[in-house]
């Protein structure tokens, strides 16, 4: 598996009021190879390669699915939104074609 | 990244007519601005509708009747915010922005973007709870070449709202 893949970073506002409605950022590395390009040396076509399953989940329930295509950028960054309404974990686990998990866990702690 | 569209001073003649018709429609009742969504023509100015589709290619308007059929697209209660030029096709920001409520019996349930110049118009769609607190969804996505871009949101009613944004693209972002 070639490096600098999955690399993740994941944002969340440093204070958090009970119940208050909060971005999460969240970038990954990932080469999102669109199954598009030619390798130039070897005239091949490079095989598509990129993520297309995105699930947050906050206190264990799923909050947020996207559902991702080629023409997401590579190292895809997305922004959603969080009712942070307890203190729990956040996570958020990105899925790739070729079978591809990649997770990562926030704390989200309002005070 | 800029926060609103202005219209350009220097317009191209295909941006002029799309602003002309799209001023003469906005005079119109929402039904009739709501077909320039639906990929069915059905109303006295779809015409225009016909007009900016064709210019977009029959595909997206295969992928939105596969996705809406004939369903209303409400134009209202969702911004889709864009750079107006983007310089990377490969990376262009895009925010899809709803006012709707985000409560246990009135949410948005899905959001959809789509690019109609992309070999397949369908970029991403995103599923929403009422545990999401705001229906806000920011991606950064590929675009082929300048091409309007679409978000269409869909309420648990069922109900669909939209907004439309053209992106300028400089160099192309999905090709080698």
């Amino acid at each position: 598996m070639p490096k600098h893949i999955g690399k993740i970073r994941i944002r969340v506002p440093k204070h958090i009021a009970n119940g208050e409605v909060i971005p999460i950022k969240a970038l990954i590395t990932h080469p999102m190879e669109t199954g598009l390009r030619k390798n130039k040396k070897t005239g091949k076509m490079i095989p598509a390669f990129y993520i297309n399953d995105v699930s947050v989940y906050y206190g264990g329930e799923l909050v947020t699915h996207a559902d991702w295509t080629i023409a997401v950028s590579a190292n895809p960054f997305m922004t959603c939104y969080v009712k942070a309404d307890k203190s729990a974990p956040l996570k958020i686990v990105w899925k790739d074609i070729k079978g591809g998990v990649y997770e990562k866990t926030v704390q989200i702690q309002p005070e | 990244m800029k926060e609103k569209q202005t219209q350009p001073s220097a317009v191209s003649r295909r941006q002029f007519l799309k602003q002309a018709g799209f001023a003469s429609v906005a005079v119109m009742a929402v039904s009739t601005v709501s077909s320039m969504f639906s990929a069915e023509a059905s109303s006295p100015l779809s015409w225009l509708g016909a007009q900016e589709a064709e210019a977009a290619g029959r595909d997206v308007r295969e992928v939105l009747r596969a996705n809406f059929g004939d369903r209303t697209i409400q134009p209202s209660h969702v911004t889709l915010k864009t750079p107006i030029i983007a310089e990377n096709g490969a990376v262009v920001p895009v925010t899809i922005d709803s006012d709707l409520p985000m409560e246990a019996a009135n949410y948005v349930k899905k959001m959809y973007i789509f690019v109609d110049q992309n070999a397949d118009p369908f970029i991403a769609s995103v599923d929403l709870t009422p545990a999401s607190g705001k229906a806000l969804y920011a991606l950064r996505i590929k675009m082929r070449k300048t091409s309007l871009v679409r978000a269409i949101v869909e309420t648990n009613k069922g109900v669909l709202y939209g907004d439309t944004k053209t992106v300028k693209v400089t160099i192309g972002g999905c090709g080698g």
